[in-house]
C-alpha cells in the first residue's frame, strides 16, 4: 500500500516548463536605480516613485523577519532581477497573442478565448510581471467596473490608486511587503462602484516564467459601498532549480455593505523530491472591512511552493463586519508552509470564522499560525476557529500556532484544533466496499478539506479536488 | 556585560558559602556565570511577549539569609493535619521548629544539608539538571544562591499516600528582599507519593521570588503535586517547574495561582519514556492589576505517552492572564494521545486574555488535540439559576465559583481543597 502512496507523492510537476520568449529585463541588484529604471519604463507618476522610493529605504531599516516556523538559506537580494516584460508588441486581439505563450496558457489550462467565454470567467493574465491579455474589460466597464492591471489603473484612474494603495498594507508593515512596495512591477486593480454586483468572478492568472525573476505583484481590490465581487487568483511556475522569491501584496477594501471574496488555487513549483528549487512565497495579504456591514472572506488552497509564508488577514474596523478564512495547505517533500491569518476585530458586533486544514506528507513541516484579537471597543465580537491537521506518513511535522488576545468581556472566542490521520480502518473499510486505496485516499482527504472547497466558486473547486487528489493519491500507507 | 540595577542587586547578595562538596559548588558557580551573562527576558522575545517585567525590574531586591520567627499561631493557620511530613521554610530560610520530619521507611524529606550528606550520589544526578534552565534567568539566580531546598526521595515500591508539604512563608521585611525556594522530589521505581507545595505570605510583604521545582518519576512510579501560588499583593513570583518521567510513571500537577502582582510558572515536562501518562490542571484566579503567566510544555519524546491537561483562568479588574500551553510530540512517538483545554473567564471591561495553545507534532499514528475559548457566563445559565430564584448577581457568583471550582476540586487533600474553595468563593462574590 506504502508503495503506491510513494508513487502518487513523487508524481512529477505536471505544469513543469519554461516558455522561451524574449524578455526585457533589468540587471540584477536593487538599488535607488533600479527602482527608478522600474518607474520610468513604467512611466509612472512622481507620487508613485515616491511611494516606492520610502518603501525601499524604510526596508534597508528592516530585518527578514526570524519568527516564522520555516528554514531557507540566506536570499541574495542584490541577485534578484526585479523587471522583466516580455518584449513590448501591440496587441489587438487575443489571437495576436505570442502562440508561444497561447501554448502554455493551455497547458495549464487556461480558461481564456471560448474557454474563457464558456467558463464565464473575465481573465487578466500575467505574464512575468506584464499584462499581455484582458479580455471581458468592456463588459465590465459598462457597469461601471474597473478591472485592468495596476499599471494601468496607474495610468488610467491615478486617484483612486493612490488614495487606496498602501491604505491596507502600509509601506513599512513588514520586510517582504516593504520590498514589495519598492519594486512591484505589476498585479490587478479592481474597483467595484457603489452598489454594484459584479456579474461574473474576476479571476487572474499568474505566472512565473523568467528564470531567477522575482515576482513582486500588487494586486488592490476596492468594492464601494453596497459592492460586492468574487476574484479568482491561480497560480502556477515552472520548473527551476534555482529559488525563486515571490513577495506580492495583495489589499482589499470593502467600505459600508460591500462583499468580498478572494479565492486563491497555489500550484507554484514547490521543489523536487530531495527539496531542491521551488519558489519562495513570503505574501502580505490583508483586508480591510472598513464600512459597516461589510465582509471580506478568504478561501485560499495552498499546495505548491518551497516555502510558503502567507497570511490572509482581516481587519475588522466597521461594525457588523465580517471577516472569514477558508483554507487548505498541503505539503510533500520538503515543502515547508507557514500559514493562516489574522482577525483584527475593533468593530462593534464583528464576526469571523476560521477553518483550516493542514495536510503533511513526505518531509515536510506545515504551520498554522492565527491571531484572534478582540480590541476593547469590540463589544460582542464573535470568533470561531477551527485547525485539523493530518499527518501523512510519519517524517513530517504539524504544528498549529494560535494567538488569542482578548480585551473585551463580550467578546466569544473558540478555538478548536486537531490532528489525525488516514488510519488502516479506514482503508479496509473502503477495501472491503470495493474501493482501491488510492481512491480512498482521494475520498478520505476530500471529505477532510470538505469545509473549505465549498467556499471555492465552482470551477476553482473542481480544480482544486483534482489537485489535492493528484498531490497525494497513494502517499498513505 | 553591565547588569541592570535589579539584576545587580541580586548578583551583589552574600556568595555562597562552600558546601564542601565539590560538584554542588561547581553547579552553584556555573549557575552563577548563567545569571550573570543571561539577559533578562523583554517583550520582544516571543516566549516573554505578553509579560512585561519591568514593573519587576524597575525595583530592588536583596537576598534575605537570616531566620524569622513567625510565631507558633501564625504558622499554625497555614498547616493541614493530613500531611505526613512538612519542611517550613521562612524567607527561604528552613525553620526546624514548624517542620515535622517523621522517620519513615521509604520516604525521604529533609533539607539540603542533610540530603547532601546522606543522597549525595542521587542529588548529583538530579539536582539542577531536569531544569530547562540554560536560558531561564531566575532558575539560574535560584541555583546560584542555593543554600536550603526541600528534598524528598521515595525509595524504590514505596506507597505513601499522606502528602509532604512543602511551605514557603514570605514575611514583611523593612528592605525588598528575594527568596529562592527550591523543592527536588525523586520517586523511585514504582513509587507512590503526594507532594503539596504552597507559597504563602503574612501581611503585605514585598518580595521577589524565584522558585525551582524538580521532579523525576523513575519508572511506573506515580506522583501527585499540588502548587499553590497564594503570594502577597505585592509580590513578584517568577517559577519554574521541571518534569522528567521514566517510562509507565504517572504525573498529576493541580496548580493553582491567586497571588503577586506579576506571577510566572514555566511548567516543563518530559516523557523519558514509553507510555506515560500526564494530568495538568491550572488555574489563574485574578483581578486589579495582577498578572498571571502560565507557560507549559510537554514533550513526548516517547510513543504510547498521555496528556490531559486543563487551564481555566477567572479574570477580574485590569488584571491579565497569559498562557501559553505547548504540545511536542517528537517523531517516533507513535500513539500519543493528548488532549488541551483553555477556557478563560473575563468579568471587567478591562481584563485581558493571551492564550496560544501551541501543537508541533511530527509523528503520524497520533491524537492530539486542543481547544480554547474565551467569554462570559452564558446567559442561558444565569437565567435557568434565575428562574430557581437566585438573583442575578447572586447566579453570576456561583457560577463563577463553579467555573474555578472544577480546578480546585482537583486538590488531593480535603482540609486544603476546602480552604482554597473558601478563598474562591470569597473572591468570586467580591468580583461581581
Amino acid at each position: 500500500m506504502s508503495a503506491v502512496i510513494q508513487d502518487l507523492v513523487n508524481r512529477p510537476y505536471e505544469a513543469g516548463f519554461v516558455t522561451a520568449i524574449e524578455s526585457e529585463t533589468a540587471p540584477r541588484g536593487l538599488s535607488e536605480d533600479t527602482i527608478r529604471l522600474i518607474s520610468a519604463k513604467k512611466k509612472e507618476p512622481a507620487w508613485l516613485l515616491e511611494f516606492r522610493l520610502d518603501a525601499y529605504r524604510h526596508w534597508l531599516t528592516m530585518t527578514e523577519p526570524k519568527w516564522p516556523n520555516v528554514h531557507y538559506p540566506a536570499i541574495d537580494f542584490q541577485d534578484i532581477i526585479y523587471y522583466a516584460a516580455p518584449k513590448p508588441k501591440k496587441l489587438k486581439s487575443i489571437d495576436e497573442v505570442d502562440p508561444e505563450l497561447m501554448r502554455t496558457f493551455e497547458k495549464l489550462g487556461v480558461p481564456m478565448n471560448e474557454r474563457a467565454a464558456l467558463a464565464g470567467v473575465a481573465v487578466d493574465v500575467i505574464f512575468d510581471s506584464v499584462s499581455v491579455a484582458t479580455t471581458y474589460k468592456q463588459k465590465l466597464a459598462e457597469v461601471g467596473i474597473i478591472f485592468c492591471s495596476i499599471s494601468e489603473a496607474v495610468a488610467d484612474h491615478p486617484d483612486l490608486v493612490r488614495k487606496y494603495l498602501g491604505s491596507v498594507v502600509p509601506t513599512g508593515d513588514n520586510y517582504y511587503a516593504a520590498l514589495n512596495s519598492a519594486v512591484f512591477t505589476d498585479g490587478s486593480f479592481c474597483f467595484i462602484p457603489k452598489g454594484v454586483k459584479c456579474p461574473m468572478d474576476l479571476s487572474t492568472y499568474f505566472r512565473i516564467n523568467t528564470q531567477d525573476s522575482g515576482q513582486f505583484e500588487r494586486t488592490l481590490i476596492v468594492a464601494e459601498e453596497g459592492a460586492s465581487v468574487s476574484y479568482l487568483e491561480g497560480c502556477t511556475a515552472p520548473k527551476f532549480d534555482t529559488n525563486q522569491l515571490h513577495a506580492a501584496v495583495v489589499e482589499l477594501v470593502a467600505m459600508d455593505n460591500a462583499d468580498i471574496k478572494y479565492s486563491t488555487v497555489q500550484n507554484w513549483y514547490a521543489g523536487d523530491e530531495n527539496g531542491k528549487g521551488g519558489i519562495f512565497n513570503f505574501v502580505t495579504k490583508r483586508g480591510l472591512c472598513k464600512g459597516a456591514n461589510s465582509k471580506i472572506s478568504w478561501t485560499q488552497v495552498e499546495t505548491g511552493s518551497a516555502i510558503t509564508w502567507k497570511y490572509p488577514s482581516c481587519v475588522l474596523l466597521g461594525d457588523n463586519s465580517i471577516g472569514e478564512f477558508y483554507s487548505v495547505a498541503l505539503t510533500n517533500h520538503y515543502q515547508q508552509a507557514d500559514t493562516g491569518t489574522k482577525m483584527v476585530h475593533i468593530g462593534r458586533n464583528t464576526r469571523s470564522r476560521i477553518i483550516s486544514k493542514g495536510i503533511s506528507a513526505g518531509h515536510s513541516n506545515n504551520s498554522y499560525r492565527g491571531l484572534v484579537k478582540v480590541g476593547a471597543k469590540a463589544d460582542n465580537a464573535r470568533n470561531f476557529s477551527q485547525c485539523d491537521s493530518m499527518l501523512i506518513g510519519s517524517t513530517c511535522g504539524a504544528n498549529t500556532f494560535p494567538y488569542i488576545q482578548v480585551q473585551n468581556k463580550t467578546a466569544q472566542v473558540e478555538h478548536e484544533a486537531s490532528t489525525s490521520k488516514i488510519g488502516e480502518d479506514q482503508l479496509f473499510y473502503f477495501a472491503s466496499r470495493g474501493i482501491g486505496a488510492e481512491e480512498a485516499v482521494s475520498m478520505i482527504i476530500n471529505g477532510f478539506c470538505k469545509d473549505v472547497f465549498q467556499q471555492l466558486p465552482m470551477e476553482f473547486a473542481v480544480e482544486a479536488t483534482k489537485l489535492l487528489g493528484v498531490k497525494l493519491e497513494g502517499s498513505v500507507g | 556585560m553591565v547588569q541592570s540595577p535589579f539584576m545587580s542587586a541580586l548578583l551583589d547578595g552574600p556568595p555562597a558559602s562552600a558546601s564542601g562538596t565539590a560538584w554542588f559548588d561547581r553547579l552553584r558557580a556555573q549557575a552563577l556565570e548563567r545569571a550573570n551573562s543571561v539577559p533578562l527576558p523583554t517583550t520582544r522575545e516571543e516566549e516573554w511577549r505578553f509579560t512585561d517585567l519591568s514593573p519587576l525590574t524597575r525595583l530592588s531586591f536583596h537576598p534575605a539569609t537570616d531566620a524569622v520567627d513567625i510565631g507558633a499561631e501564625a504558622a499554625h493557620a497555614l498547616l493541614f493535619p493530613e500531611a505526613h511530613a512538612r519542611l517550613v521554610f521562612v524567607d527561604g530560610v528552613l525553620s526546624s521548629a514548624l517542620s515535622k520530619l517523621p522517620a519513615s521507611a521509604g520516604l525521604h524529606v529533609l533539607d539540603l544539608r542533610q540530603a547532601l550528606s546522606e543522597h549525595g550520589s542521587l542529588l548529583e544526578r538530579h539536582l539542577g539538571q531536569s531544569v530547562t534552565n540554560e536560558s531561564n534567568v531566575f532558575a539560574a539566580l535560584n541555583t546560584a544562591f542555593l543554600r536550603h531546598a526541600a528534598v524528598v526521595v521515595v525509595d524504590p515500591g514505596c506507597e505513601v499516600s499522606a502528602p509532604v508539604h512543602v511551605l514557603h512563608v514570605a514575611t514583611r521585611r523593612e528592605q525588598a528582599h528575594a527568596v529562592y525556594p527550591r523543592t527536588l522530589l525523586i520517586a523511585g521505581k514504582a513509587s507512590r507519593c503526594s507532594l503539596i507545595e504552597d507559597f504563602v505570605a503574612l501581611g503585605e510583604a514585598n518580595y521577589f521570588s524565584a522558585p525551582v521545582s524538580e521532579i523525576v518519576l523513575d519508572a511506573d512510579a506515580c506522583v501527585s503535586h499540588a502548587r499553590l501560588q497564594r503570594e502577597a499583593a505585592d509580590a513578584f513570583q517568577l517559577g519554574s517547574c521541571s518534569v522528567k518521567q521514566a517510562a509507565g510513571s504517572r504525573y498529576e500537577l493541580v496548580n493553582v495561582a491567586l497571588g503577586a502582582r506579576l506571577s510566572r510558572l514555566d511548567i516543563a515536562v518530559r516523557h523519558d519514556g514509553q507510555g506515560c501518562d500526564t494530568t495538568m490542571a491550572g488555574l489563574a484566579l485574578i483581578d486589579r492589576r495582577q498578572l498571571a503567566d502560565t507557560h507549559s510544555s510537554v514533550d513526548h519524546a516517547h510513543a504510547q505517552g498521555k496528556l490531559r491537561q486543563l487551564y481555566k483562568c477567572v479574570v477580574g479588574g485590569a488584571a491579565h492572564a497569559v498562557f501559553n500551553g505547548k504540545i511536542l510530540v517528537r517523531e517516533g512517538a507513535q500513539q500519543t494521545d493528548a488532549g488541551q483545554s483553555c477556557r478563560g473567564l473575563l468579568l471587567s471591561d478591562r481584563a485581558r486574555i493571551d492564550a496560544k495553545p501551541q501543537l508541533e507534532i511530527f509523528a503520524d499514528d497520533v491524537k492530539c488535540a486542543h481547544g480554547a475559548a474565551i467569554g462570559q457566563l452564558d446567559p442561558d445559565e444565569t437565567f435557568y439559576l434565575q428562574t430557581r430564584g437566585l438573583s442575578n448577581e447572586r447566579a453570576r457568583n456561583l457560577l463563577t465559583y463553579a467555573f474555578a471550582a472544577e480546578v480546585i476540586e482537583r486538590i488531593p487533600v480535603a482540609t486544603l481543597r476546602s480552604a482554597l474553595a473558601k478563598i474562591v468563593l470569597e473572591r468570586t462574590q467580591e468580583a461581581a
